[in-house]
């Protein structure tokens, strides 16, 4: 929830801009450190962002582009992307716990960018889909790689009880749940597909998680609430 | 992506906005031809937002060569906010536009140039956020005095501080500090319904 009270006007001022230097210094260092009141500033800046249509679009001269990139890349004269950067950022569990359920949404699709930088001799596909229900807090980011057959899932958000486990399910079209397992309690975790279920999951089969009795689904269906679930989108 | 790409009425290429939320995750792996891409479509709104606050062309130069240069650095808090990618680069421009406003010693306003942006047509917005939205600010802004609405607006968009509020409207800080914390408090309520 938004904070509220003294500090919910202050973010709505400080987006505002109306507040003088020293109190636009004193908040900008309370953001950096307080995360409930940097979420107010950013829900702020989402309810006044219409104004903003009100600024015209003027095309800037030349000349400051040369200048940003004389700032920026002087000393580095390739300009390639580091390579590194992908895989810490996809492992990098604050960015994923930074992740809303809006934006996670939006991720799904710029999740490709990692892939268009892969060389380009494998076929095998990779799926992205983002797991989160209505009504509960929990939440995945899982991404399926076919050639190594496997699901590597970051757990971002939501809590289970200590006699519970998620467990993870495939259901693809109007077919019954098939389970992948119980997911190993971690932040970031990897699970091995079977050979059978490697065929059928493709895009457009959606991954659940369910709630589930230590141990998984004494059924083989599931027997708990679905607790966040997301269709695998081609990336 | 095929056909998430329109041309607007002056002839130039309009993304769509998860394309810019792409440039945007490439821009935070340092992804140089990304920056270029995101540079060559977002300037032009960044510097109207520039030039908007700061009033004075050289300076709003100088504000929008720093922000991209924040916006390299700074690009993974993208995906800590809650905003659509051309709004969060529109906070990070003003913001900071707003920022070295406050520090100049005495305003430096081109009056003549302050005229010329205030004619100049905005942007359709469409470019900024969905409709919906827009509708339900500007009915909450209804429902506000119209000198009230228009402070909140004229706030916004100039960045003026409390105390420049004040002068214009010929009151005292601390009443234009309460008639523009209400005016909010009533918004606040009003959006939240």
């Amino acid at each position: 929830m938004p904070e509220r009270g003294d500090g919910d006007l202050l973010a709505a001022e400080y987006v505002l801009g109306v507040l003088d230097q020293k109190e636009r210094e004193d908040t900008a260092r309370r953001l950096e450190t307080d995360p409930a009141f940097a979420r107010a500033v950013d829900n702020w800046e989402v309810s006044l962002a219409p104004l903003a249509g009100a600024y015209a679009s003027i095309e800037p001269p030349a000349h400051v582009k040369r200048a940003i990139d004389a700032r920026l890349f002087s000393s580095t004269a390739i300009p390639t992307p580091s390579t590194a950067s992908g895989g810490s950022w996809w492992s990098s569990l604050a960015f994923w716990r930074g992740l809303t359920a809006a934006t996670a949404a939006a991720l799904a699709i710029a999740v490709a960018v990692p892939v268009l930088r892969q060389p380009a001799e494998t076929t095998d596909a990779r799926y992205m889909a983002t797991l989160a229900a209505e009504a509960s807090d929990v939440r995945y980011a899982a991404m399926y790689d076919q050639h190594d057959g496997k699901i590597a899932l970051a757990h971002i958000s939501g809590a289970k009880a200590a006699d519970q486990d998620f467990e993870l399910w495939m259901i693809e079209g109007t077919n019954a749940p098939v389970s992948m397992g119980v997911i190993p309690s971690g932040e970031m975790i990897s699970i091995r597909i079977t050979p059978e279920l490697k065929a059928k999951l493709a895009a457009g089969a959606v991954l659940a998680i369910s709630l589930e009795p230590l141990g998984g689904s004494p059924t083989g269906q599931p027997t708990g609430p679905v607790v966040a679930a997301g269709d695998l989108k081609s990336i | 992506m095929p056909g998430s790409n329109t041309i607007d009425d002056c002839g130039r290429m309009q993304t769509a906005p998860q394309d810019i939320t792409k440039l945007i995750i490439r821009v935070s792996m340092k992804d140089r031809a990304a920056f270029d891409a995101l540079y060559r479509q977002t300037s032009a709104k960044l510097f109207g937002v520039c030039l908007r606050v700061l009033s004075n062309r050289p300076e709003a130069e100088e504000a929008l060569q720093e922000v991209y240069v924040k916006i390299w650095n700074k690009a993974d808090r993208f995906a800590i906010s809650d905003l659509s990618p051309i709004s969060w680069l529109v906070a990070v421009a003003r913001n900071h536009s707003i920022d070295r406003l406050r520090q100049r010693r005495r305003p430096t306003a081109d009056i003549d140039e302050a005229v010329d942006i205030a004619d100049t047509a905005p942007d359709p917005e469409s470019l900024v956020v969905a409709s919906g939205e827009v509708g339900q600010l500007n009915n909450c802004l209804q429902e506000l005095d119209d000198d009230r609405a228009a402070a909140v607006r004229g706030a916004y968009l100039a960045g003026d501080s409390y105390a420049e509020l004040a002068e214009r409207h010929g009151v005292p800080l601390n009443t234009m500090r309460t008639w523009l914390r209400r005016s909010l408090l009533k918004l606040r309520e009003c959006l939240e319904r």
